[in-house]
Order: C-alpha cells, then sequence, then structure tokens
C-alpha cells in the first residue's frame, strides 16, 4: 500500500467551447499523504474546482495520472469511475446539495443505495453516522426543515456512508455564518483525527489554520505548497 | 437497489404530488376515453345491428335497384305479379314467399256514434297474404287472418290504440281507411297482433301497423298496376321470401336470381331496363350494418387513442421539466456514487408508475363511465319513443381493450420517459452540480 492517498503526475486539463481551447490545468504534479489535511486555495479561475473535480473522480484528466487511493482514475470505465467515487471519495458541498424529497436518515443513506447492500444495514449505519454528528433527532426531517448548519452536518454523514479514504469539501462554511461554520471545521478536524484524508477547497484565509498543508493555485498551476 | 430507486422514485412523486397528480389525470382520461369509446360503441353497435334484424336469418327481400357487390334497393315500380309469386314459391331452397304492395294511408277514421267520426293520420298499409306474418315472426294474439278478396285488415297493437289506450279497437270493429288516392274503404279488424318479441327500428316493416288482403285494397290502387291498357295485371313492389335453412340462403338467391332475370318471369318484362333484380338477405344487411358500424367504431377509438398520445406528451413534458429542475439533485446522485444506469431507471420508473396507475384508474373510471354512458343512452331512447322504446342496449365490456389500454398506458409511461431520462443519465456531474 502506498503510503499517498492522491499521487497526480503532469495532470492537464483542457476545456473546449467550440473552437477555444482553456488550459483549466497545467502539468499539476503533486502528492497527498494519507491522513493529510489540506487547504486547496486560490482565486476563482485559478483551477482548484477542476483539480478537485479530477480528484473527486468527476471529470478525467486530459493528460498525466491520478491515482486515488491505489486506482488509477485515468484509465478506469466510466462505470468503475461511479464506484470509485461512491466508494473512495466523500463529497461535501458549498450549497449541502441533499436531496429535497429525502430524509435525513435517507439522504446519509443514499451512497449505500448505490453500492447496494441490505436495507437494515444501511439504515443502521445511516443511523449512527447520524448520531455522530448529533442528529439522532432529525433522522426523519426533510433538508427544508433543518438549518443551514444542520443540513451541512447530514451532508457529513453523508460523505462517511460508504467509508471514503478521502473527504472533499469544497467551500463547507461559504453558505453558513462564522460559529457554525467553526463547527463544521470542528467535526472536520475531528474525522482528520480519525484518519480520514481531508482535502478543502476554500478561498477563505481563515481556514487555512485547520490545515497542515496549503496548496495555493493560479492560473492552472501549484504557486505555492506549505 | 433496483427496489431502493423505484422508492426513491415514488418518494419523488409523492413530494411533486399536484404535478404528479395532473400527470396521471392526462394517462386517465385517456385510458378512459379509450375504454368507453370502445365499451359504448361496441354495445350501441350491437344495439344498432339488433335494430336490422328485421327477418329470421334466413330471411331475404326481393326488388330493383341496383345490383352487383353492393346491391342497392330503390321501392320505386311493382313489378312482380302474383304468377311471379307462385313461380318462386316452386323453386328450390325457398320456403315462403310474401308479396308486399304498399299501400299509403292518409286517415284511418271510425264511426263515434251516429254521423260523427273520428279520424287519426294515416299510417302504411300492407298488402300481402298471411305467409307474411311467417315471415317476419308474427303472431296473432286475437282473432284470425283476413281472407282474400273480404273488406278485413289485421292491425299491430299500437294502430289498436291509436284512438286512445284506454278505447282500444277489438277484433270485429269496424274502421274505414282513407288512401291516398283519395278513395275511403271499410275495414273491418280481424285480428290483432302480438307485440314482436325482437323489437326494431324498422317495425313499420318488420311490424306492419296494417296488414290487408290485395283485394280490395290494393288491386284497385293507382299504383299497383302495371302492363297494357288491354291487359292489367296486379304488381308488387317487393317480395318477401326466407330460405329453407341458413346455409341455404346463398343458393335461394341464386335460384330466384336465376328465375326472375332468365326464367320468364312476369317481372322481367315490367322492369325498367336500367334497373337489376336484387335480393337482399339479412345476412348481408348484418354484415353491411357491421362495416359501417365498424368505420364509425374505428374513427371514434382513433380520437380515443389521440387523447392517450396526448397523456404521453403530457408525461414527457412533465418528466422533461423534472429533470431539468432536479439537475443538481442528479449531479449530487452521481458524485455520491450513483451510476448513469440508475439514474435512468430513477426517472423510468416514475414515468412507468404514471402509465401504470394512470391505467389502471383509467380502466376502473373507463369502466363506470361506460355504464353511465350507456344508462344515459338507454333513458333517452325511451325518451324518443316509437320504435325505438321497447330497444335497450346491453352494455358490453370488451375486455381485450382493458388489456390493450393499459398496456399502452405503461408503454406510454415508459416511452415517454425514455428521452427525459437518457436526458438525465447523460449529465455531466460536474456541469450537473454547478446547475443554478
Amino acid at each position: 500500500m502506498s503510503e499517498y492517498a492522491i499521487e497526480i503526475d503532469s495532470l492537464t486539463k483542457i476545456y473546449k467551447t467550440g473552437k477555444t481551447e482553456f488550459k483549466a490545468l497545467q502539468n499539476v504534479s503533486l502528492k497527498i499523504r494519507k491522513g493529510d489535511f489540506v487547504a486547496i486555495m486560490g482565486p476563482s479561475g485559478s483551477g482548484k474546482s477542476t483539480l478537485m473535480n479530477i480528484i473527486g473522480c468527476l471529470d478525467r484528466p486530459t493528460s498525466g495520472t491520478v491515482i486515488v487511493d491505489g486506482e488509477n482514475i485515468s484509465i478506469v470505465s466510466e462505470n468503475q469511475l461511479a464506484e470509485i467515487r461512491g466508494r473512495k471519495i466523500g463529497f461535501i458541498f458549498q450549497t449541502f446539495n441533499l436531496i429535497p424529497t429525502l430524509n435525513a436518515l435517507k439522504n446519509v443513506a443514499l451512497p449505500m443505495v448505490f453500492l447496494g447492500g441490505s436495507k437494515t444495514t444501511r439504515d443502521r449505519h445511516a443511523a449512527e453516522l447520524l448520531e455522530k454528528v448529533g442528529l439522532t433527532n432529525w433522522a426523519t426531517h426533510r433538508p427544508a426543515e433543518l438549518s443551514g448548519g444542520e443540513q451541512q452536518r447530514v451532508a457529513i454523514a453523508r460523505a462517511l456512508s460508504n467509508n471514503p479514504a478521502i473527504i472533499l469539501a469544497d467551500e463547507p462554511t461559504g453558505n453558513l455564518d462564522t460559529k457554525t461554520g467553526e463547527q463544521i471545521m470542528e467535526i472536520l478536524v475531528a474525522l482528520n483525527k480519525e484518519g480520514k484524508t481531508i482535502l478543502l477547497v476554500t478561498h477563505a484565509l481563515a481556514l487555512k489554520r485547520f490545515a497542515n498543508r496549503v496548496i495555493s493555485m493560479l492560473d492552472g498551476e501549484v504557486k505555492e505548497d506549505t | 437497489m433496483i427496489k431502493d430507486i423505484f422508492l426513491m422514485g415514488l418518494a419523488a412523486m409523492k413530494s411533486y404530488k399536484i404535478r404528479t397528480f395532473l400527470t396521471l389525470i392526462g394517462v386517465i382520461i385517456g385510458v378512459a376515453s379509450v375504454i368507453m369509446v370502445t365499451t359504448a360503441g361496441g354495445s350501441v353497435s350491437s344495439f344498432i345491428a339488433g335494430q336490422w334484424n328485421i327477418f329470421n336469418p334466413t330471411g331475404m327481400i326481393i326488388g330493383t335497384g341496383t345490383g352487383g357487390a353492393t346491391p342497392q334497393l330503390s321501392v320505386r315500380s311493382a313489378v312482380f305479379t302474383t304468377n311471379d309469386v307462385e313461380k318462386i314459391q316452386n323453386l328450390p331452397y325457398i320456403k315462403t314467399v310474401a308479396p308486399l304492395g304498399i299501400v299509403p294511408l292518409t286517415k284511418i277514421l271510425k264511426r263515434d256514434g251516429f254521423l260523427k267520426w273520428e279520424s287519426r293520420p294515416g299510417q302504411t298499409m300492407y298488402a300481402s297474404t298471411p305467409a307474411l306474418l311467417e315471415i317476419l315472426n308474427l303472431k296473432l294474439e286475437t282473432g284470425t287472418m283476413f281472407v282474400e278478396g273480404k273488406n278485413e285488415v289485421v292491425i299491430s297493437k299500437n294502430v289498436a290504440e291509436t284512438f286512445g289506450k284506454d278505447k282500444p279497437l277489438l277484433v270485429g270493429d269496424t274502421i274505414y281507411v282513407r288512401r291516398v288516392d283519395g278513395m275511403t274503404v271499410e275495414a273491418k279488424v280481424v285480428g290483432i297482433l302480438q307485440e314482436s318479441a325482437a323489437f326494431s327500428m324498422f317495425n313499420t316493416l318488420s311490424t306492419p301497423g296494417i296488414i290487408c288482403p290485395t283485394k280490395p285494397y290494393y288491386s284497385s290502387y293507382f299504383g299497383s298496376n302495371v302492363g297494357t291498357i288491354f291487359k292489367r295485371v296486379v304488381a308488387y313492389t317487393v317480395l318477401l321470401a326466407e330460405a329453407t335453412d341458413t346455409k341455404h340462403v346463398q343458393d335461394a338467391q341464386n335460384e330466384i336470381l336465376q328465375y326472375l332475370d332468365k326464367g320468364g318471369s312476369d317481372a322481367s318484362q315490367y322492369k325498367d331496363q336500367n334497373s337489376d333484380f336484387v335480393v337482399i338477405t339479412q345476412q348481408y344487411i348484418l354484415v353491411r350494418v357491421e362495416q359501417v358500424m365498424s368505420v364509425i367504431r374505428t374513427y371514434i377509438t382513433a380520437i380515443a387513442l389521440i387523447s392517450l398520445l396526448i397523456g404521453a406528451i403530457g408525461i414527457a413534458n412533465i418528466m422533461f421539466a423534472t429533470v431539468t429542475e432536479r439537475t443538481r439533485e442528479i449531479g449530487t446522485m452521481m458524485a455520491v456514487g450513483a451510476k448513469r444506469r440508475d439514474i435512468l431507471q430513477l426517472f423510468l420508473y416514475q414515468s412507468t408508475i404514471i402509465g401504470l396507475l394512470g391505467g389502471l384508474i383509467g380502466c376502473i373510471l373507463g369502466a363506470a363511465g361506460s355504464w353511465f354512458v350507456v344508462d344515459l343512452l338507454n333513458k333517452n331512447i325511451q325518451n324518443l319513443g316509437g320504435a325505438f322504446s321497447t330497444g335497450t342496449i346491453q352494455l358490453a365490456y370488451a375486455p381485450e381493450w382493458f388489456i390493450i389500454a393499459s398496456v399502452v398506458g405503461i408503454l406510454i409511461g415508459v416511452l415517454a420517459g425514455v428521452l427525459p431520462a437518457r436526458k438525465a443519465a447523460k449529465m455531466d456531474p460536474v456541469v450537473a452540480l454547478r446547475y443554478e
């Protein structure tokens, strides 16, 4: 087993719209150790979202290799990519992205649905995760009935449901007030202590202090890596 | 997993209750109207076919008109003589022949006390022989058949009650009939017909109001005579005949035409050169009626199917809107591991449920609706009165249309869902997640 959660080698991503090409990422190479808490920072258009999408197996590289928890995602099929995404990555979004028609428990169980398994196991595990984020009493509530912080906690529980190696958090505090944002960050820190690799994409400098490594991006390249 | 995705689809439909309901209504109306149209249409057409049961299945009508594949009768000229009637009676496969002479009346009169008269508008009187009763399946309720040459008539129940239900004409009463040529003839009622069991809209023909002997009523009527001034002969417009059995209707028909055209019949002399002899059988009538009815049925079924199609467009439209609206959710599901196939299934299930549920409810509503329609039609038929008044439409469900309509409903759900579901499944997760 590699000591790295993510290994990226000369990754380039080019978007084509008609005849114009846009280089979102240029020759990016970096390695992220297991158990790291990495903050990826940079202004909009710097390529940090593209990088996250590729690491999160939502998008594919134009060239270069990306190995996520031992899987070379540059060479797998679309279905395998979806499977890797489900198993190895837990997403946390700025807008929470819960399914409005499902209650909190079902939302948490959703990633397990796509991997199969019995309903009883799924529901039990989802309930455990809700307990972990302190929302046991909200299990049967729909997202619309929850506050922003509560929704984000449900989203964190959902991100954990397939026990992924990597958690990708894209501006997780962006839609929350400072105090609630702090609470969410504390949960992420706790998860990191449990051994999860956490990638935090943000341009809020205040969040830098939670990370043990900060990667700054500019114009599709890694500008600073500390 | 399929079950879970199915339940998720169901949950989504529950959240969009009004939308689901409206889409359902489209399918329900489509399926229900197909069922109503086919059921009511089928019931009405068997009712109408019943109305055309003028004769026994072996019956036929002989006249002149246009021959060929679709013969047409024109009741214009009297050409068949008594001699022809006898000759045809003796042909093979013929059981009975009865002539039919039409004597239009302007009035039926009754003496009401001395010098006082009561009159009613006239009915058409038919001059014939006792064989007519056999061919038209009529029976006398009271009295006897008339005797040829005497001033006697047999009348129907309706005619008997023409002067009022409280003072019906009885056997032995005397009435006076005024023909269109102005002549008034005395007529003694010798028999009253039973009401025919198989009532039809043609009961003026199949249950003639007044049946009379040729002499004196018909032979003296100006429309009945043919020939030269030296030799005048009584002739009838049409003849009614019956074959020996249903298997030989065709043979009987051929024999009759053979005799009339080439057998030296009197009719061939008197017939207009441009017209043909025509034999129309009860079987042919029913076939023709069924052909007409099936054209009408096909037409209205097509209209009903169009409404089903509109239901399908409704599903597709709503599904497209739903897919667009839920773009971000689709992106989220992909992010947490949903494969394209899962997304496709999720939306396909929703449209299939709508199709299935719509088909089911549509079947039930269609069955109930057909019952109402047939009931309503029956009430209207009663209100029409007259010839229709004793007939009722029997509700006849067509099970095959229930199956067709529900299968089409499900199919429509699936097909209408395919394109929107494909659209959802083909989404790029990155773009979908960013969708506002």
